[in-house]
């Protein structure tokens, strides 16, 4: 083994190998999965990001969600993600085609949020979570995501989505949250994460 | 170098060998101690980072309205700091100084060497501010911008021509085992390295398919980087600190040709029950367990080569590190194997359980080496010794003890984590609350572990200063009157 | 789709195939030969095999 030219071929040949078969052929198998139409409401699904979702997208990315929550559901039989809520079926490559890159995530120390649009609809439970995860959520881990809200202690010309503070959690009573752009976007997306249809390959 | 072998009259052998070390670890000087300089100084900056994210996964309120720092942006700086920072760092400057002496020859560009040093020191701080200022790209070990594969590109474009040129020019007709390692690691880090950026911020790949370029470039990060370069380490400094040939050559053929063969295929394990294809997650499962082929030939070899030699680990600092990064090669690959099967992923996946696995791989393992490789290199380019053996043992035992304390707490957590976790009855809340008292065990080792992080970078602080005893030559480790025990009947 | 596959296999057994091949020629080359000296090439006189060359530094400091 003493020829470096030898060596120089194996090593790039191996990787060269394994990106082919990891990546190339994956992508080759997968790469003209579309959309699946939904006749009743007249749509394609998934519906791609647009407006304030797309927006949200990114303020996930930048604030490191990913580092707590998954996107994705595991199939029936393998762990409990459909028992415990998180979707209706297992999540396909379908799902993230509009996803780039997609956020499937590696760590649960939060609940897995493929469908988190579809459990908890309403944005002003998330605007109260995510500006101090212990109201909503006792004993929760969650970071509080202060910093993307204004607090106001006046009713006076409060926009339609500011939302009351309980009074244990509000330094000043009364007070009121109310979501900087960032917050609207990050709640659009979370709201517009429902992936709970029928696809032809789960089932 | 004013002590050319032609101003001593009638050098012994012996004699001119020792200059030629000498001449050629002070060719490294420049470029290796810039090199690991900015490796420590990135130790500490990830050090501070991963405490910072360590408390606020317990005490969320901590330092919570600093949008920079909350615990999404901290955590992936202390990788970004850590991996191209710390890892990255520390492993040129082996790679460079090992080739050096596995090829006999100095090293090249002295200038352009030291420089690339530099660069690669600003495409780090670069990344890592990006992230901590809201531009992470959100892609697990790649976060920093995709812009850094240029930089990094030419750094390690410059490397490999150093590398190609001193090889051309060797002395002896062998080729090391060391060095098939590193011929791996430098060619293959900037394949994976701007082939990822490519797939994953191109078209070149879409969707669900990213994720799977992600986890062959994340997991070839260790696969094919860091081991490479630790395993090099390994393999020269052992034979080379208790003075005996590696036990077989052959096993450590076959190790390194099945490790490039295997290693590869490895990283989709990470998808497990994802939505990709099932025969790439098959694939990725036979090329994690085919890793137990590399992994026992390195451990039996390492171990067959130090039978006998194991009291050489009171003496010797440099052994110390390695021999311990060594066994956790071995553990962290067999935990590997493991956890890609199944029946054990099913419950190990999404929880404490990956990280702790991570760290044995990443600092256990490679981290441990690295210091075990500066305590050897640094002195023998400074001409200095290291000033104090008390912080070095610091150093060891709060290391050691706190890795330890690490592994076993997440470990343990994050087994029980996944078990609560797949059971439906118990509410998420209380998994939650679970995992609160062994988070805290983590900041505790991670107390301790920045305590022996301080403490090195203290004794390379004074070796800079060059504090310690001079060293007239670069092997004086063992004063010459010393009546030094060596052990086994070579 | 079936034709993919089968170049698929065929493509991997052609790949392992040459592998083989390469050891074989390797092997016949006497590329493995002398790998004993090879071991030992990390040695030299001047800190030859039984040497032991690190140590905790001097307690002085
Ligand atoms: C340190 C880890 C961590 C980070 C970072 C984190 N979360 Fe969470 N998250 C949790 C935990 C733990 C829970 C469960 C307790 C709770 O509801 O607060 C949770 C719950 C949630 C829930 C409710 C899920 C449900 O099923 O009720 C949503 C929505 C959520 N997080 C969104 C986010 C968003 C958006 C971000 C990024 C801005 C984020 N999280 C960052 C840990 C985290």
């Amino acid at each position: 083994m003493n020829r470096a030219w030898l060596l120089v071929v194996g090593v790039i040949a191996t990787i060269v190998a394994s990106v082919t078969g990891l990546v190339l052929l994956p992508d080759r198998q997968l790469r003209s999965t579309g959309p699946v139409e939904d006749e009743d409401r007249g749509i394609t699904l998934p519906v791609a990001y647009f407006g304030d979702a797309e927006e949200g997208r990114k303020v996930y990315m930048d604030l490191g969600c990913i580092y707590c929550h998954t996107q994705q559901v595991r199939p029936e039989g393998f762990g409990a993600d459909i028992e415990r809520g998180w979707g209706m079926r297992r999540s396909v490559a379908r799902d993230y085609i509009h996803d780039e890159p997609p956020l499937m995530g590696t760590m649960r120390t939060g609940p897995d949020l493929m469908n988190i649009g579809a459990r908890q609809p309403s944005a002003q439970w998330h605007y109260l979570h995510l500006y101090e995860p212990r109201i909503t959520s006792p004993g929760s881990i969650m970071p509080p995501h202060r910093f993307l809200f204004e607090v106001r202690h006046s009713a006076d010309g409060l926009p339609e989505d500011a939302v009351r503070l309980p009074d244990e959690f509000a330094r000043r009573k009364p007070s009121w949250i109310v979501p900087r752009d960032r917050a609207r976007w990050l709640v659009a997306y979370l709201l517009s994460l429902d992936h709970n249809y029928e696809v032809p390959e789960a089932r | 170098m004013a002590d050319t072998p032609e101003t001593v009259p009638l050098p012994a052998p012996e004699e001119r060998e020792r200059l030629t070390r000498i001449q050629i670890d002070r060719s490294c000087r420049q470029t290796v101690v810039w090199y690991y300089a900015s490796a420590v100084f990135w130790l500490l900056v990830g050090s501070a980072l991963a405490l910072i994210a360590s408390l606020k996964m317990h005490t969320p309120g901590f330092l919570a309205d600093w949008e920079w720092l909350t615990f999404g942006r901290a955590r992936p700086a202390h990788l970004a700091a850590m991996i191209y920072g710390w890892g990255s760092m520390a492993g040129v400057g082996t790679l460079l100084w090992l080739q050096a002496r596995l090829t006999r020859n100095r090293l090249p560009f002295p200038t352009l060497l030291p420089a690339t040093a530099v660069i690669w020191n600003l495409t780090v701080a670069f990344g890592v501010v990006a992230i901590l200022a809201g531009y992470s790209t959100s892609i697990e070990w790649i976060e920093i911008p995709p812009s850094t594969a240029i930089l990094f590109g030419f750094c390690i474009a410059a490397i490999i021509a150093a590398s190609i040129r001193m090889f051309r020019s060797r002395e002896s007709k062998h080729t090391y085992v060391s060095q098939w390692y590193l011929f791996g690691a430098i060619f293959w880090f900037p394949l994976l390295y701007v082939s990822a950026q490519l797939f994953l911020h191109t078209p070149a790949a879409k969707g669900a398919v990213k994720a799977a370029a992600n986890w062959w470039f994340a997991h070839n990060v260790l696969g094919l980087w860091f081991t490479p370069i630790g395993l090099a380490t390994v393999y020269y400094l052992i034979p080379k600190v208790i003075g005996r040939p590696v036990h077989s050559y052959h096993l450590s053929l076959l190790g390194f040709w099945s490790l490039a063969i295997f290693y590869n295929w490895a990283g989709t394990h990470h998808l497990i029950g994802g939505p990709l294809p099932a025969w790439l997650i098959t694939v990725g499962i036979v090329g994690s367990v085919m890793m137990f082929v590399p992994v026992v030939t390195v451990a039996v070899n390492h171990h067959l080569t130090m039978v006998g030699h194991f009291h050489h680990l009171k003496y010797s600092p440099t052994l110390r590190f390695i021999v311990y990064g060594a066994m956790c090669y071995t553990a962290v690959s067999f935990q590997g194997s493991l956890q890609s099967l199944r029946s054990v992923n099913e419950i190990s996946h999404f929880t404490h359980y990956t990280i702790a696995h991570a760290h044995l791989g990443v600092y256990a393992f490679f981290t441990m080496v690295m210091f075990g490789a500066i305590y050897y290199v640094a002195p023998r380019l400074l001409n200095a010794e290291w000033h104090s053996a008390a912080w070095i043992r610091v150093h060891f035992w709060t290391t050691a003890v706190g890795m330890a304390i690490y592994w076993l707490g997440l470990t343990w957590a994050g087994w029980e984590q996944g078990k609560m976790m797949n059971d439906p009855r118990i509410p998420f809340l209380d998994i939650v609350r679970f995992t609160v008292p062994w988070l805290w065990s983590r900041s505790a080792a991670g107390v301790l572990m920045t305590i022996g992080h301080l403490s090195f970078a203290w004794l390379f602080w004074n070796m800079l200063r060059q504090r310690g005893a001079y060293l007239p030559g670069p092997t004086l480790l063992i004063r010459k009157d010393e009546p030094v025990a060596v052990g086994g009947g070579e | 789709m079936a034709a993919f596959y089968l170049a698929l296999w065929g493509l991997a057994g052609l790949l392992g195939a040459s592998a083989i091949a390469a050891l074989v020629w390797a092997i016949r080359r006497g590329e493995f030969d002398q790998l004993r000296e090879a071991s030992q090439s990390i040695f030299d006189d001047e800190e030859p095999v039984g040497k032991v060359t690190d140590r905790f530094p001097d307690k002085r400091f």
